[in-house]
């Protein structure tokens, strides 16, 4: 008898990462809150250090529906235009 | 190559296949078997979780369906049960892979339950019944092997619950009301899976409740305790009626709409209470102490279901992993014309 293998790998998907910003001086700079308890404490603390420490501006907040949900498509490209670069990722 | 069954079985383990029981090894005839069954070819996509970069594909469901112990003509149930997972609404990630550990429920309704022998009635959450333990099983093993679902990786469940195993039970259609899945909008002649994520179960008893506000009033108490989930706002809970409870709400005359509207009334706490039990931040204002913090927003947020014996003083809830992070997903099961 053989051994059947029960298990799938990830599919692989090209990622083309943004370039990351020369510098972070002037930066502006948009945070994605996740809802997490304390999530957007967090994060306009951390923007407020990035502030004093760089000069990043923050253009604002911007509420995911949930941290199991992926960020709505549409709202990407007006991130892109609002932003430098985005500060998200808050776990517990 | 292996002949000897206990090395095959041992194999599988060492390959870290298995949930921590013996699997049963799949051969070329079961996976046929298995396919047939649900009228599928292994290469077909059941569903993808997208956040993952993972695709479900009806071969691999297959495997771990016999793996898990499943005969043949559960795979549609399991098939429909990936396919609740895979849904958007389900939003898999968050309910798999949190801390709370949330069992993956598994409900089902319609003439399949019957068909394939799944236990609606006595000790219906409990042992003794092949397709409640292998459709559930085979759940689980997916998420694992194919959804890379795998304690301490993907899955940081800081206790887990023993439904992570196996949670898969048949809706008692006949103590109360329409079936489950027919206020999900399905005929109630078609058969149908809910996906629902929970992390704990909560029997709730009452002996001496002749109406329906006294034994309300515990299963509410029971949602909204200090230590619950639900107290995070605004989940999806389920409650689980057996029988003689069941009883008492139709020999009242109750709807399901009446039962929704007292639960999500009375499933509440005082705001102060909340906040000494440092379930919120903040000081305590003297109108905390007559402020109630409702744990429901809408009737329909209390997922309302029939099952167990018929004789018994016993209920449950099951709070659900989330804030409105995940919704439970009625999905209809697609059986191969015999």
């Amino acid at each position: 008898m053989k051994i059947f293998d029960p298990t799938s790998s990830p599919t692989p998907r090209a990622l083309r990462m943004a370039p990351a910003p020369a510098r972070l001086e002037g930066a502006r700079v948009m945070l994605v809150e996740n809802t997490k308890f304390n999530s957007e404490t967090l994060l306009r603390k951390l923007a407020d250090r990035l502030g004093r420490t760089h000069g990043i501006t923050v253009g604002g907040v911007h509420r995911k529906r949930s941290p199991s949900h992926e960020i709505e498509e549409g709202v990407i490209p007006g991130l892109r235009r609002q932003a430098d670069l985005v500060i998200s990722g808050i776990g517990d | 190559m292996l002949s000897d069954p206990v090395a095959l079985i041992e194999a599988y383990y060492a390959a870290g296949y298995t949930d921590g029981l013996p699997v049963v090894p799949p051969t070329d005839k079961s996976i046929a078997d298995t396919l047939a069954a649900a009228g599928l070819r292994g290469e077909q996509v059941l569903g993808e979780i997208v956040s993952r970069n993972t695709v479900v594909t009806a071969e691999k469901a297959a495997v771990n369906a016999v793996m898990a112990g499943c005969r043949p003509e559960y795979f549609p149930v399991v098939v429909a049960a990936i396919r609740g997972l895979c849904h958007p609404g389900f939003a898999y990630h968050g309910p798999a892979s949190s801390t709370g550990g949330s069992a993956m429920v598994l409900i089902v309704n319609g003439p399949i339950a019957a068909a394939l022998g799944i236990n609606a009635g006595n000790n219906a959450f409990g042992q003794g019944h092949r397709p409640n333990a292998t459709i559930g099983r085979a759940v689980r093993l997916v998420m694992m092997n194919v959804m890379n679902t795998r304690p301490g990786l993907l899955d940081r469940a800081v206790l887990g619950n023993p439904g992570k195993y196996s949670f898969c039970f048949a809706e008692h259609e006949d103590y109360l009301w329409e079936p489950f899945h027919v206020t999900r909008g399905l005929p109630a002649d078609a058969s149908a899976v809910t996906v629902y994520a929970s992390n704990s179960l909560y029997q709730v008893y009452n002996q001496l409740a002749a109406t329906p506000e006294p034994l309300l009033l515990c299963l509410a108490d029971a949602l909204a305790n200090l230590g619950s989930p639900n107290l995070k706002g605004f989940n999806e809970s389920l409650v689980v009626l057996a029988g003689e409870h069941a009883q008492v709400l139709r020999d009242n005359g109750w709807s399901r709409r009446d039962t929704q509207r007292f639960l999500v009334e009375h499933a509440r706490l005082r705001l102060a209470d909340v906040k000494r039990a440092a379930r919120l931040p903040g000081e305590i204002a003297p109108a905390d102490e007559d402020t109630w913090r409702h744990v429901f927003e809408a009737p329909e947020d209390i997922l309302i279901v029939c099952a167990g014996g018929r004789a018994g003083s016993w209920s449950a809830c099951l709070p659900g992993w989330g804030k409105k992070w995940t919704r439970s997903v009625t999905i209809r099961i697609e059986e191969e014309p015999s």
